[in-house]
């Protein structure tokens, strides 16, 4: 069951980030959602080196699948491909599908229940099972914006994709007045590949705003997430 | 995978209609053109249309050339920054847009002339032009603040009306001429020159007033399906509707009012040149949509403002603030920068008391223009200097001389208007 202490993913926790802890809506719009979370997804397999960037371009590190089934899904995705893609368009792909992926997976860890609430012809959304444990995250973010040095890569990492997805207003005033300074001193100290990663995340956040593109392509509310989640099935 | 990528992304279309939103063509045919012909008291306008589509389709050649290589294009600015190597400038972060820009022309199209008519021409209404300027802009205001998708929106629907009553009106003209015959001598390119050679930079600076906004395909190179297809036609596209209509237009009132008298009559009637065109019931649907539209251009003007700072402020040129978005990805910042600098032109032009419609808009606009065309030649420019480094299998034509020609053509409209910087103005020599 859900506790304080969240499932150590990285896009799980940026889902708690940006979505109200106790009413489940989200801060943001639904393609920067989307994308941060991709940008979550593919940070969780580069931290375990599955994973790894090479001047913009995803390939893959150590054999083996992680333990996780999206994580899991989300590798078979990426070495099925025949060819080589930039991080960018697996970004663009995964933003698509990750809002929906992820809350599925939150579901099943007992952070996130199913809400029929609101207007009828509405899927219905997701809330948090216990406002608490989803308000968490949120501390652990704040912990890479204190003592400089000390910040875990963890804890960097989700900090830098929170704000670089638009969730600056919401965690930076938890930190100290120099907090943005501060993360990006903690993120100049994480490993290349990462941080080009917060970078791509945050600069295709930012053009989708720039192109006025702010709805997510496939609607991430309950209903569609029902109908189509990734799955094992979905590879084999 | 890219199957699934391309079905999310957008084609020729989509960029197309994006580009255009931001162009407002109601109010260049019924602001613009007018007030061209009775400032400038030429007659050669809808020829002047033709020959700068003509070079800014050559400048275009080089500068979707380059969009392909530069794919965080962030246009003109990104362009110019990374032809001349300017150090820290549009390189430093990986595919992030930043465009300078001089959306001066599109400042001043929008916001004096027409809130002042706007006050004088809604029926039954005397409030001072002000009092509209404000209205608009607490509406503009509001929502830029709300969604950016929304502006979006608003601004299609409103350029499919504008579209489709300009070539009504246009199309009406042409049916009635005056004299009963129709007269080609405004289209010549002869008559560009007929009242000396510097008359032609005088109006193709008008004229690109007109074209301002058809160089943004670039910015949606990320978001395109193709970007390498689908971003020429686009620009291509782009230049020859908006060609097409103005010239249409400022032939249609030429033609209906006699290539003479058409001068007389712009200063006579302004904006109703256009709506005297056609019918009655197509005048007063015109007119209702000269009031949108001049809403649609104030706007689409907000919002390139916002896109630019953001984009600047993203890249440290502008305050690091200004690239910051606030809850639900809103540039908050930016935005009500742009609002207050709005403001501050209105309260500044209703306490002195000037006439918006000539002090601002028609003055700064023509420099606008002017400052737009120094732009394309930097770009131009800055296009062949890039080319210089890495041919990258581009040839001659697309690499060299297309951006050398454009960029010799538009350098000669700087120079030739310069010397004739008081007919734009419409004042008296000296």
């Amino acid at each position: 069951m859900a506790r304080l202490s969240g499932t150590g993913l990285i896009a799980d926790d940026l889902y708690l980030m940006a979505h109200d802890d106790v009413t489940g809506r989200p801060f943001l719009q639904s393609r920067a959602v989307g994308l941060g979370l991709a940008g979550g997804l593919l940070a969780e397999l580069m931290l375990l080196d599955k994973l790894r960037l090479s001047h913009g371009w995803v390939v893959t590190g150590d054999p083996g699948q992680p333990r996780d089934e999206l994580g899991y899904c989300v590798l078979g995705l990426i070495v099925s491909e025949r060819e080589l893609h930039p991080v960018r368009d697996w970004l663009a792909f995964l933003a698509r599908t990750a809002a929906a992926d992820v809350a599925v997976r939150l579901e099943r860890a007992g952070y996130l229940r199913q809400a029929r609430l609101g207007r009828p012809r509405r899927g219905g959304r997701w809330v948090p099972a216990d406002p608490d444990c989803a308000f968490a995250p949120l501390g652990r973010a704040r912990s890479a914006l204190e003592a400089a040095g000390a910040a875990t890569a963890y804890a960097t990492i989700l900090a830098g994709l929170a704000v670089g997805s638009g969730l600056g207003p919401r965690l930076l005033p938890y930190g100290p007045p120099d907090s943005r300074r501060r993360l990006d001193m903690a993120l100049e100290q994480l490993p290349p590949g990462l941080r080009e990663l917060i970078a791509q995340t945050q600069a295709a956040v930012d053009s989708a705003l720039l192109a006025h593109r702010v709805r997510a392509s496939v609607p991430n509310d309950l209903a569609s997430s029902q109908e189509k989640p990734m799955s094992r099935t979905q590879l084999t | 995978m890219s199957r699934a990528l391309a079905r999310d992304r957008l084609g020729a279309p989509a960029v197309l209609f994006f580009v255009l939103a931001g162009v407002a063509p109601l109010t260049v045919a019924a602001g613009v053109i007018p007030t061209a012909y009775q400032t400038t008291g030429l007659t050669a306008i809808p020829g002047a249309f033709l020959v700068v589509a003509a070079i800014l389709a050559i400048f275009s050649v080089g500068y979707v050339a380059m969009t392909r290589y530069i794919t965080n294009s962030g246009a003109c600015y990104a362009f110019v920054a990374r032809g001349h190597r300017l150090p820290g400038w549009g390189r430093r972060r990986p595919g992030r847009a930043g465009r300078l820009h001089v959306p001066a022309g599109r400042a001043v199209r929008s916001f004096g002339p027409g809130r002042r008519r706007r006050g004088r021409r809604a029926p039954g209404r005397a409030c001072a032009w002000w009092a509209w300027a404000l209205c608009a802009w607490a509406v503009i205001t509001v929502l830029g603040l709300l969604r950016v998708d929304i502006t979006g929106w608003v601004l299609g629907v409103l350029l499919t009306a504008e579209v489709t009553v300009i070539l009504a009106e246009t199309i009406a003209g042409f049916a009635a001429p005056a004299g009963g015959r129709l007269s080609f001598a405004t289209l010549s390119p002869i008559g560009l020159t007929s009242g000396g050679f510097g008359v032609f930079g005088v109006l193709a600076v008008v004229a690109v007033l007109g074209f301002v906004g058809f160089e943004q395909a670039p910015v949606l190179a990320e978001e395109a399906r193709h970007p390498r297809r689908t971003i020429p036609v686009a620009t291509y596209v782009a230049l020859g509707m908006i060609a097409i209509v103005y010239a249409g237009a400022s032939w249609a009132m030429a033609v209906h009012n006699g290539d003479r008298r058409v001068v007389t009559a712009a200063a006579q009637q302004g904006p109703g040149l256009l709506f005297g065109l056609g019918g009655g019931a197509l005048g007063q649907v015109a007119q209702l949509l000269f009031l949108t539209s001049l809403f649609a251009g104030a706007l689409a003007f907000h919002n390139v403002v916002w896109r630019y700072m953001f984009a600047l402020g993203r890249e440290n040129v502008l305050p690091a603030a200004l690239g910051r978005t606030g809850a639900n990805n809103i540039p908050k910042t930016a935005s009500l920068i742009q609002s207050a600098t709005g403001l501050a032109v209105i309260v500044a032009y209703a306490a002195s008391r000037q006439d918006p419609m000539t002090r601002l808009f028609f003055w700064l606009g023509t420099t606008g223009g002017f400052g737009i065309i120094l732009l394309l030649t930097q770009t131009a420019v800055a296009v062949i200097a890039f080319f210089a480094r890495d041919a990258r299998g581009e040839n001659a034509w697309r690499r060299l001389i297309a951006p050398g020609l454009a960029a010799v053509l538009l350098a000669g409209i700087i120079v030739l208007a310069i010397q004739h910087y008081a007919t734009l103005l419409g004042v008296p020599p000296g």
